[in-house]
């Protein structure tokens, strides 16, 4: 074998050790392009692929639906109730018995001063004019009622506390029995507290509720793409060693996980509203007892938009954790 | 171009895959890498793509010294390297076109550009009228051009590749070789790992000789 030596240790100069990789310099423009067009290919490949696996793609959007449409429901019924109990408002009033001696004047007065109080949303004042009027109306005894010379009846206060005051606003409550001006105060505290303990414990075992299946729809949402990142393993190995950076590897699975959690909203927010249709008839029979006080409390626009924005939003973030992991378990050892 | 100063790789088992390696080679140059199986010629390779990061020493790639390039940075060098591997490693679920425009697809070309540099590179490589089958339909030989027409299409200043003749006969070889030497002739930088000693003799250029993780020999043997 000829051979043409030494070449080993030619002089040469070394070539600067820049630390930074000189950037291939582009024009914003064509950046600009080149992002556009690797997302409008992702969108198209990411949909093609789940039709492509149409089994798996179905049952992941299945089981997000399910996942999501069980706290959705539970949101519609509370809120219902909510409702419900909003009506029952006498429960939350305080009704104040003046004594007799207190004229309508001085109730007035009385009623204005309670109205300036941080804890009063509103005072209506009962005289004993409208009091006899009502219970005329009410009852058989318009005849007998006559015969009365003068109105027994005292003044009334009727106080709405504010709304938030859950623990019945013993202050106030005390304050008002304890005022010379007043006679008896008459309140349903007990009914009232425990009816509103029930809705808060309903809220927030909605709120764990609907944090645990988020959790789940995300778990969901990364097994999925998870495999799908697995089924891929060799594409991506190979696109990476031609420069891929970790943002175009991991932009079809986004955008699979974006899909699942638009679609399971979707079906999430179908499904609640199916059920909302088969409740509709026994629901308004129960709000026809309440004589039709009170409205059904369907779906607006805006809770399947904000239902289907924020599992579209889980669907995204689960692809990402996934993705991410799997990128930075990939990347070179010193 | 390529500057080696006295490179190790020690990989996480503790073997010692490259030993102390020093050598330069200039722009256009094209240059065989040969020794026995497990000598390091692959993971030579590897250090330039950084697949694999340098345990000491330091490599330096079109000014950029390789060993300290950031994570983020890696698909930046990367994107000037072509590379063809032994197994071609095409997408088998993509026809010939797709694949061959993988590259111009992570750097965002456009729709036009990237049909009209595809199709250069499959009749670089006699292709041309196969741009729509499936990988899986051609033969080996047929294969290992697609791999190497994905390898140019980014127009690439340094194109490497691992034993691409290994699993082709002789004349097949020859001229897969031969197209290697048709890109250094246009100022393509070209490494090749292959242990076919016949062949790198035939093709006349610069040899460097790996043995145990340590470079013997750097010649270049009159052309056959
Ligand atoms: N990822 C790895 N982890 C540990 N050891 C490795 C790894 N890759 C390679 N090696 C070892 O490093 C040495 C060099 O391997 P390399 O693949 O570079 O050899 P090669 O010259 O390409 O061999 P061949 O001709 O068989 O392809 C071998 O002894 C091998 O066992
Ligand atoms: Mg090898």
């Amino acid at each position: 074998m000829a051979r043409a030596r030494p070449q080993a240790n030619r002089l040469r100069e070394a070539p600067p050790a820049n630390q930074s990789v000189p950037r291939q310099r582009r024009s914003l423009r064509a950046r600009w392009s080149a992002w556009i067009q690797q997302h409008r290919e992702s969108f198209r490949s990411s949909l093609r692929r789940m039709v492509e696996r149409p089994w798996a793609s179905i049952l992941t959007v299945l089981v997000m639906g399910i996942a999501l449409a069980l706290p959705l429901l539970f949101y519609v019924l509370l809120d219902n109730a909510r409702a419900l109990s909003g009506g029952l408002r006498e429960a939350r009033e305080f009704t104040v018995f003046l004594q007799t001696g207190e004229g309508t004047d001085a109730a007035r007065r009385f009623a204005a001063e309670l109205g300036q109080r941080k804890d009063v949303a509103a005072v209506v004042v009962r005289t004993p004019e409208q009091g006899l009027a009502e219970f005329r109306q009410l009852s058989g005894f318009a005849e007998a009622l006559d015969v009365l010379q003068d109105n027994p009846l005292p003044n009334v206060l009727v106080v709405s506390p504010m709304a938030d005051s859950r623990v019945g606003n013993p202050a106030l409550l005390e304050e008002l029995k304890a005022d010379p001006r007043v006679d008896m105060v008459q309140y349903d505290a007990t009914w009232r507290q425990r009816l509103s303990a029930i809705l808060e414990f309903g809220a927030r075992a909605m709120q764990a509720l609907t944090i645990l299946l988020g959790l789940a729809t995300l778990l969901v949402v990364g097994n999925t793409v998870r495999m799908d990142i697995q089924a891929r393993a060799e594409e991506i190995a190979v696109v990476q060693l031609m420069g891929a950076s970790d943002g175009y590897v991991r932009r079809p699975f986004l955008y699979a996980g974006f899909w699942y959690g638009l679609f399971g909203g979707a079906l999430a927010v179908i499904a609640v509203g199916l059920v909302e249709l088969a409740m509709r008839g026994p629901l308004l029979e129960l709000l026809a007892s309440y004589q039709n006080r009170f409205a059904l409390h369907g779906f607006g626009w805006r809770e399947p938009l904000l239902v289907v924005a924020a599992s579209s939003l889980l669907g995204w973030l689960g692809a990402w954790v996934v993705s991410t992991r799997y990128l930075i378990a990939g990347r070179p050892q010193r | 171009m390529i500057h080696f100063d006295n490179v190790s790789k020690r990989y996480a088992g503790g073997h010692e895959a490259l030993n102390g390696l020093s050598f330069d080679v200039e722009a256009g140059e094209m240059v065989f890498v040969t020794g026995h199986s497990g000598a390091g010629k692959t993971t030579l390779l590897k250090l330039l793509g950084i697949i694999e990061r340098p345990s000491r020493g330091e490599i330096v790639l079109n000014g950029a010294d390789l060993g300290r390039v950031r994570q983020r940075s890696i698909p930046q060098v990367r994107r000037g390297i072509g590379m063809v591997f032994q197994n071609h490693r095409l997408l088998m679920d993509r026809c010939v076109f797709d694949n061959v425009a993988l590259p111009l697809g992570i750097v965002g070309a456009g729709r036009e550009e990237t049909a009209k540099r595809v199709r250069a590179a499959l009749d670089k490589v006699g292709l041309l009228d196969r741009e729509r089958a499936a990988p899986a339909t051609l033969s080996t030989g047929e294969q290992q051009r697609v791999g190497i027409a994905r390898a140019l299409v980014g127009k690439p200043p340094l194109i490497i590749a691992d034993e691409p003749t290994g699993n082709l006969d002789p004349q097949l070889s020859v001229e897969i070789m031969n197209l290697f030497a048709e890109f250094q002739q246009v100022g393509t930088t070209v490494l090749i790992a292959s242990h076919d000693l016949h062949l790198i003799r035939h093709m006349g250029k610069r040899v460097l000789v790996l043995d145990h993780g340590q470079l013997i020999d750097d010649f270049r043997p009159q052309a056959a």
